[in-house]
Order: C-alpha cells, then structure tokens, then sequence
C-alpha cells in the first residue's frame, strides 16, 4: 500500500471542503453501490417466495423451474404471474417481487396489446416505459449504469497502470529509453483508435460468452488510449527524480524500482487524480459511442448507447426512451465532471507550492 | 512535308512487311482452319488471296484496322478487300447465302460490319453462332405475340412531370455489368426499363411482346425463334439488329467486362446456340428443354455499334458513358450530379410509346434519383414531398410514423396502400450449417427448430401483418408444397428433441446439458441490424426450451463473408427471389456446393458422409447440406423437362429439406406496402399480381392537376377530398 505524504493528505481534506464536488462524488459512489446491488431492487426474480412452508430466495443463485413451484413448465418461473396466481389461490403463499419486477433481457409480452414502445406509465410497473421489444427502459438504464461505469472504472485503472509504468520509465531513466521510448509511444498513438476496435471487434470469437466479449472490449480499447497519460507521467516523474529525496534514496542505495514506485509515484499520483474523473466521463462516452454506432457491447446487454440509437431512431413515436436515458447520461456525466472540477482544485500545485 | 513523311514512313514499313509476309507464308499459323468443308474444292484456287487477307487480319489485330487496310491497298491494290462492304451485295442472293464466312472468307452480310476481333470470336465459337438462310426456318411453327393477353397499364395515364425517387448510396458506375454495376441503381437502367425479346406477363403465366413481335418454341422444346419489332430502336437511334443478339454473347463472355458470375450464366453450356436468319429472325438453343424457355433466353441485346469491340479499356471507358438503351429512359453523363442525384430522361419519341403493353407506361418525363444515406432521414424528405413515395413495410413506419391519423394522411395529401401480391418473397430464414457441432445432430436441429418462437415475433413485432414462410420454396404457386407447415415453437417438442440428442439436464442457469457438460449453446449470426429486436426476442425465447443462443451481429459485408467461408454455425439471412416459373435447390442444397469432392465421391456406401472432406466455400450452400439422395433428386430436377413432373420434384425436395431441418423458415410478407403524394396516379387494381415495388412496372403517373390542388389545400389546410387516402387492393389476397 502506498502510504500517502501528509501533502496529499492535505489535499484530499481540502476537497472533501468543496461541497459540490464532494457530495457528487457521494452520490455517485452510492448510484453505484445500488447498481451493484441492482438484482434486489430492478430483477424478474422475486426477493422472496413462500411456497408450501417454505422459503425461497431466488435472487441470486441457481435458476428455479416453475414446476418447483407447482406451474406446468420446467423453465425459469415467472414470478410476477406466479404472484398473482397465489393472490388468486389464496393458499397462504406468497411472493415479495422488488421495486421493479423487470430485468433488463426480459420482454413483457403479457398484455395483448403490447407490441413494443409502451409509454411510462405507475400501473404497468415501466416507470421509464419500454423499448421496441417491450423490454424495461428503467432496468435497461440501470443495468447499463452498472456496465459502463464498471468498464469505466476497469478502463481507468488499466491505462493508468500502463501509463505510470511506461511513463516512469521513461521518465526516470531518461536519455535513449526516453527518447526510444518516447517515438514508439507517438507511433502508437497515431494507430486509428475506433477502425481497430471495429477491426477487432468484428473477427472476436462468437463462441465468446458476454463477459469475455466485454473484457476483450476493455482491453482493446486500453490497448489504444494508454499513451495519452503517458507524457504526463513522465514529465512528472522527470520533475522528480530532481529533487533531493530521489538522490537521498539513490545514495542509500534503493533500486530504481523501488525508487520509481516507493518514492517517486506518491508524488506523482496527484497529477494523476486530477485527470481520474475526465478519464472516466471519456470511457462512458466511448462506450455509448461505440454501441451507438454497433460496435460496443454485444446484443443484448443493456447498454446505453444501444438505448440512445433506438432513442433517436424513434424521436416522435418513443420520445420517453430519449428523455431518460439523455437525462441519465447528463446527469452522470454531470456529476463526474463535478467531482473532477472539485479534484483539479483541490489538487492544485499552485496552492501548495512550496517554491512560490 | 507531313504527305512526304507518312509516304516514306509506309515505305519502310512495306519492306519490313513483306519480309514478314515471306516468312509467314511458311508459318502454318497463320492459316485458318476452314470452316465450310463444302467450299474444301475451291480453297485451292484462292490461296494466295485467302494468305493475303489472314496476314491483314493478323496485322489489324497489331496495327489497327485503318493502318491495316490502308496497307493492304498499297502492297495489293487490285484484287485484295478487306471488308464485304467494299463489294457490292447482291440482297436477293444474300438470302441464300449461309454461314458465318463465305467460301472467300467474307463474312456473311448480316455481320459484315463486324470487328475482326468479334469476327474471330465468332468463328472459333463457330458451333454457337450460325448463320442460315431464311427459308431454313422451321415452317410448322406456332407463333405467338401475346395477343391473348391483357395489358395492365391505365389508358388514363398521362405523360409529364418528374418523379423524385431516392436511393442509399451514389451509384460507382453507369455500366451494368462488370465490377460495382451491381448496385441498387441498376434496376433503373435496366429492370424497370430496358426492353427484352420478351417480358414474362406480371399477371399470367404468359408473355407479352418486347423487342420481339412474334416468337415461336422450336420442335426440340429448347430452341426459341423471335421475330424482332422492325420498329425496335436504342435510345441513338440506330435499330436493334439480329446481329446485336450475336454481339450479346461475345460481349457477357468477354473477360474485360471483368464478370464472372455474366461469363458463366452466359456460358455456351446453357446458351448453346444462336441463329440468324435475316435481319429480323434469329433464333437461340437453350440447354434444356426447360417449361420457361422462352424466358430464359429472352435477352437484351448489346449495341455492337457502340461499343464495336471490347479491349482492356472497358471498365474505365464506359464507367460514366452509359449504352444506349432500348427502353424509355435514358441516363446520360450531363445529367449525374456527382455524388447527389441521377436523373433519367424520358425519350420523347421512344419507338414503343403506342406499343401494347408498352403504352400508359414510363409516364414520368424525368426520374430524379437522388442520394440519401439515411432511411430515416428519407423518410423525413419524403413528408416534406421531396421524394414523391416511400416503403412502408416495416410495421414502425405504417402504424407509428406514417399512422392514419397523421395530417398528411387525414387530410389526404399521402396515400397509404396495402396491395396484395403474389411472388417468391425473399427467403427470411435461419440457415442451419449442419456441419457445425452440435447442428451435425438432426434432432438438435430438429430441437432448434421447435425452440424458435416465430409466431412471437410475427404477432408481436410484426403485428400480425407478416406470414410464416413455410417451405424452402414459398410463393411458387404449384410448384410449392402446400401441405408442409413450418415447425411450430413448442418447448415440449423441442426438449424432447433435445433430449434424445443426449441434452437431459437443465443447468444452473436452465440451458441444458449433456453428459460430458457441454452446454446447448448455438451463435445465430446476421449481417441485418434492422432485425436485432426479431433475434432478440428468438434469444429470449429459447431459453424456456434450454436453449442459449449467442448473437452476433455484424456489417453485411463482413456477415456475408462469414456465412461464405462457412464459419457460422446458423446465420439468418435472405436471398431476393425473382418471378421465376419453378425454385431454385441445387445453389443452397446439392452437396456440390458443400464439399469439394465431386458427386457420390463424398459418400460412404451406406450414404453417410466420409470424414475429412474438403469444405467449399463461396456457394450458396449455407446449410452445407449433403444428403445423398438430395443431391439425386435435384439432379433429376435439373435434367427434368417435364412440367408436371418437376412440380412433382419440387414438392418432394422441399419435403427432404424440410425433414432434413437445416432451413427455418421465417416470414413472409403476402403484400406490398407504400405511401405515396396523392398526386401519384396508379390503375384500378393498382398494379400487376407480381409486383414487389412501386417503380417496379412503371404504370403509374404525376396528376398535375391533382398536384397544384394538393398544394393549395396544404396551403388553406383543408382535406384534399372526403374518400380516405388509406387503401387495399385485395384482388390478389390468397
């Protein structure tokens, strides 16, 4: 664990001072959690069922057949129906469904007359409406919350571990490594980013589940955005290994990995937070973009960008699809823009520079 | 000077040429084989002449037909002619003359004008080109000339206006064979407008008179004479000639048209022979004895006058020099704005205006195809009466976007029109690649075809509008099987089926397992992301039967080379159909277009299929089924002349297929639909039985009356009349 110098210490209580930025970074943390925790408030699977004594939990874990339950078919359970046919019965079982007792794949076909893009509506249980195959916009927006910010989140932490490495040492060591190093880094920043995803994207194994296809996603898409951080990095890290402690550590005789990453990155870690936020509010909006244009994640995981092109495909005849996932998609961004203004002002040198 | 330069220039030149003419006397090359063995006798006495005139030959295909002939008149001014037209022909005689080249080697009249090059061409193909007199053709013919039926256009038709259309992408060349000719754009040029010898009639079984006036079956059943419309012009004026039908051949086999796929459908193994008989009667030997001959050698002919010969040039000579053409409208380089529209002119003294069948039709005096790369954004164009019609197949656009209540619509100023049709619709369907593990298992197969929820989709998404397709050969009238019915979704069925492959258990996650644990998980992979919603839903569904289906939706191109190199495991995918007399199974089902390996060469003696064999790729065998006594059965088909029998045939393959289960059947949809400005006029029954599209016919024309009062009542925003612009034709509902 890196110990943090009293300097940051200082800086992270300074922004904790910024409330706006502070209490987006608290609302965002908790829309997460609850995104996290998304099976028990936005699921097709009940909470809890009561069926002839005793208890079950479906929620997470195996599938359960409907003929556990006394229905006739031995695939998944319905449990919104199952809960009407014990009201009906009245046999003293029972069904507690969550908030909203749709999950993202699931189309409600039940009504006769649903036939794809039913309106917002209390009675129905689709606060948000349904899309074109009568699946739960809300669910559908939340699910593709818990994506894109986990992707995000996955996305930051690799291109960062690859830019400080990369960035260090070029950084530290300086001279030809640098200057090598340095050419290969611009070199692969002029690669098209969004051609190779759609290259890659397209020759990806079908035989993949969704989550590989997801992480393989990730991965491609670090592949070709690390280098940014990289200049940054090492400009830092150059400024550094100037000072005097760099030498101190040398003379004691620290190795230079020991140096770069016991002494070097704690100082060098603010610059780093403060291009955090940007970071992710850029790899929620590639990955809408990318599964606007097709090439995102595959159908049919709730994805925002897959909502928004069926949003501006039909403005007029389903404009609730438009209006709540634009207004998520603001409202997150919003709030990541805010933490990351309040992170770029509490982190700010000039604050704290000793040499002014 | 100049005079003195070319003089000393041919005098160099005539010495260096007689010194070839010396050693090319002795090379035996040089000679051309004989082609009528009666004019053996008299060969002897022409050598000289005839060494002459093949030397020129030669030289011409070397220097140039100009340089060639000049040369030859000064080394042999007296007795040498390199062209008949220098002769006087005697016309009376001419008639009896027969054969591609006479016994001096001079063409026959009617190809006189011909190239050396195409000269050549048809002489070493001499078995496929003949020419012979009229009094050789057959007397006991029956001829037709489709006076028994009706016309389907509307004598209220008027000429005038423009017709605004719209298209995806800016067509990458005027042509219409060879590299990037076949785009979405040609059927302007040539579907919807060039004149063929005859049309296939859109309401009956019959034919009606194109660029010929009369045709007749031969006794052979394969060999159809035509009499050509003596009227018959291009769009330069110049007339349609017997020897166009020649110059067709020559130009589809040609490889600088760089088309394969024209060189072999065109190939002289199923276009045998042509005959000319005068310079209005020819007639065209087609492979088979086939019911639709008469269709299928109803070709265009090739203006050999405009093109005269092929070279290397072809492709970028003739990318925006459109051919003249033998139908109404005309696109010519002036009128492409690069990149943003296309418009085709009416002629306005086009030879068939008052011919039946002809007549009441291309109404419009200019078509106006502009680029718009977005259908939504088209569709906005179209409100605003930019583009005059528009699709409306797709249920969002007819209920949501263009409902009947919106203003245009009530008010009448767009008319929106269901019309019942009857034509192959094009072959919606999942395409099984029963190669692939665990498909190679019939009852998985037979499984997943119970486990697809079709009726979902077609009562849900579609709205009830669509039908199942049923069989492999949908729409073919008697030629279908009408008692086979797609395999119902059934998740009973479907486990069952399952089960008996070996997948008993129902997983954790409820898709089942077999023995070794391997889940019953299939990829269904499709270049169409217009219907991700219809997969969606089959995904969802399968899941009841224990079923996983993986999605993979990709670019056309990159689907499309997928499913051709065979690595997918089911693709859902259509072919267009077009109105054909019988269905086609030898592309997507004889085991030719699955392996290598030639014939039974694939099977073991007790029918199954040897291991190791070779996959082929690039067919439209996307189910790579190869089922020995299927491959039997549409080889008897092929060779079948007999119509009741192939009617026999078909029923029968559409029954293995379909017991085979590689093929599941989608939808079809059993109309068309379109909305329209109501200042567009279309006949009583609004167009013929087999119409797939608007445009397809062109019998409908721009009311400018109708127009100016469309555009005044917007103005006042009153209704444009009391009738509602809704309508169905339902004269063809089956």
């Amino acid at each position: 664990m890196i110990k943090l110098n009293p300097l940051t210490q200082k800086k992270l209580g300074r922004f904790r001072s910024i409330k706006r930025g502070f209490w987006s970074f608290v609302v965002l943390v908790l829309l997460y959690s609850f995104s996290i925790a998304g099976e028990l408030f936005v699921n097709k699977r009940a909470l809890i069922v009561s069926y002839e004594g005793n208890l079950y939990f479906p929620t997470y874990g195996d599938q359960i057949s409907g003929k556990q339950f006394g229905l006739e078919y031995d695939y998944e359970a319905n449990y919104r129906t199952l809960q009407k046919k014990f009201h009906q019965e009245d046999l003293g079982n029972w069904v507690i469904m969550p908030i909203v007792p749709f999950d993202p794949y699931e189309m409600d076909y039940e009504k006769d007359e649903s036939t794809g893009f039913s309106p917002p509506s209390w009675k129905t249980g689709h606060f948000c409406g349904t899309d074109k195959t009568e699946r739960d916009v809300f669910a559908r927006l939340l699910y593709g919350f818990r994506i894109a910010m986990t992707f995000s989140l996955g996305y930051l932490l690799l291109t960062y571990l690859i830019a400080i490495c990369a960035g260090s040492v070029m950084g530290y060591f300086g001279g030809k490594i640098d200057m090598l190093g340095l050419r290969l880094v611009e070199i692969w920043a002029n690669v098209p980013f969004l051609y190779m995803v759609i290259i890659l994207v397209s020759v990806m194994p079908g035989w993949w589940g969704v989550g590989w296809q997801v992480s393989s996603l990730l991965f491609i898409m670090v592949l070709f955005s690390w280098t940014g951080m990289t200049y940054y990095i090492r400009a830092a890290v150059y400024k550094e290994k100037a000072r005097d402690y760099v030498s101190a550590a040398k003379v004691i005789g620290a190795g230079s990995s020991r140096i770069i990453f016991r002494h070097l990155l704690p100082n060098v870690i603010s610059t780093l937070v403060t291009f955090a936020p940007f970071t992710i509010a850029a790899a929620i909006s590639s990955i809408t973009a990318l599964d606007f244009l097709g090439y995102g994640l595959p159908p049919p995981t709730p994805s925002w960008g897959e909502l928004l092109k069926q949003a501006v495909g039909n403005l007029k005849t389903a404009p609730w699809i438009v209006i709540s996932t634009v207004t998520a998609l603001v409202l997150t961004l919003t709030l990541v823009t805010f933490v990351g203004e309040a992170v770029r002002e509490a982190f700010d040198p000039k604050k704290f520079s000793t040499y002014e | 000077m100049n005079d003195m330069k070319i003089k000393k220039f041919f005098k160099t030149l005539k010495i260096a040429f007689a010194l070839l003419f010396l050693i090319g006397c002795e090379n035996p090359k040089l000679k051309q084989p004989r082609e009528n063995p009666s004019a053996q006798e008299e060969e002897n006495l022409h050598t000289s002449n005839k060494i002459d005139r093949n030397f020129a030959r030669e030289l011409a295909r070397e220097f140039g037909k100009e340089f060639a002939k000049e040369f030859a008149r000064q080394i042999n001014p007296s007795n040498f002619s390199l062209h008949a037209d220098e002769l006087p022909v005697d016309t009376n005689e001419s008639n009896l003359i027969t054969g591609l080249i006479d016994a001096e080697g001079e063409p026959h009249p009617l190809i006189k004008h011909c190239s050396e090059d195409v000269l050549e061409f048809y002489e070493k193909n001499a078995d496929g080109f003949s020419i012979l007199s009229p009094q050789q053709i057959p007397v006991n013919l029956n001829w037709q000339d489709g006076s028994n039926e009706k016309e389907f256009s509307s004598p209220d038709a008027e000429r005038g206006g423009t017709f605004h259309a719209y298209m995806r992408d800016f067509p990458r060349t005027l042509r219409t064979i060879g590299p990037d000719a076949n785009g979405a754009f040609r059927s302007y040029l040539l579907d919807n407008n060039a004149v063929s010898l005859t049309h296939a009639h859109p309401n009956s079984d019959g034919y009606y008179p194109g660029l010929a006036s009369a045709w007749a079956v031969g006794g052979d059943g394969r060999t159809v004479y035509f009499r050509l419309d003596p009227n018959a012009r291009f769009s330069d004026g110049n007339l349609v000639k017997a020897s166009d039908y020649f110059f067709f051949f020559y130009f589809m086999r040609s490889k600088h048209i760089q088309a394969p796929w024209y060189n072999d459908f065109y190939g002289k193994d199923k276009f045998q022979k042509v005959t000319l008989y005068d310079e209005q009667t020819l007639s065209i030997t087609f492979f088979k004895a086939k019911p639709d001959v008469v269709e299928r050698v109803s070709i265009r002919p090739t203006p050999e006058h405009f093109y005269s010969e092929l070279g290397g040039e072809y492709l970028t000579k003739y990318q925006w020099n459109p051919e003249p053409t033998t139908g109404a409208y005309m696109a010519s380089p002036e009128n492409v704005d690069k990149g943003k529209s296309v418009t085709l002119v009416r002629q306005d003294d086009w030879w068939a205006n008052d011919k039946p069948f002809f007549r009441n039709r291309f109404n419009p005096d200019e078509i106006k195809v502009s680029v718009i790369r977005d259908n939504d954004k088209a569709f906005e164009v179209f409100l605003k009466g930019e583009i005059d019609a528009f699709g409306l197949a797709k249920t969002d656009f007819w209920y949501e976007k263009l409902g009947n209540d919106h203003p245009l619509v009530r008010n009448g100023y767009i008319s929106k029109v269901t019309f019942f049709n009857q034509a192959p619709p094009p072959s919606y369907a999942l395409r099984i690649n029963s190669q692939k593990p665990p498909l190679d298992n019939l009852d998985v197969r037979i499984g997943f075809h119970h486990a697809m929820n079709f009726d979902l989709v077609l009562e849900r998404i579609f709205r009830g509008d669509f039908v199942r397709m049923n069989t492999v050969a949908d729409g073919f009238g008697e030629r279908s099987n009408p008692d086979l019915k797609a395999r119902e979704f059934s998740v009973d069925k479907a486990v069952t089926s399952f089960e008996k492959a070996g997948y008993s258990t129902r997983g954790k996650d409820g898709i089942l397992i077999n023995k070794k644990g391997e889940r019953l998980s299939i990829e269904i992979m499709t270049g169409y992301k217009r219907f991700e919603d219809v997969l969606i839903v089959l995904k969802e569904e399968a899941k009841k039967a224990g079923l996983e289906i993986k999605l993979k939706v990709l670019e056309q191109t990159a689907a499309w080379k997928m499913a051709n190199e065979k690595n997918h495991q089911v693709v859902f995918s259509a072919f267009g159909t077009f109105v054909e007399l019988f269905p086609r199974f030898w592309e997507p089902f004889h085991s030719d277009n699955s392996y290598h390996e030639k014939g039974d060469l694939k099977y073991l003696k007790n029918g199954t299929l040897k291991s190791g064999l070779t996959t082929k790729t690039s067919t439209n065998n996307f189910t790579q089924t190869a089922v020995r006594e299927l491959d039997h059965l549409i080889n008897l088909y092929r060779e079948e002349e007999d119509f009741a029998k192939i009617t026999a045939i078909a029923h029968r393959l559409s029954q293995m297929i379909h017991d085979h289960a590689v093929w599941v059947p989608a939808w079809k949809k059993p109309w068309l639909r379109a909305g329209y400005w109501s200042w567009l006029q279309f006949p009583d029954d609004w167009g013929p039985k087999e119409s797939t599209d608007y445009e397809e016919f062109q019998v409908f024309w721009i009311d400018s009356q109708q127009k100016k009062k469309i555009f005044e009542a917007m103005k006042e925003g009153k209704p444009i009349s009391d009738q509602s612009s809704v309508r169905e034709y339902k004269k063809y509902k089956k």
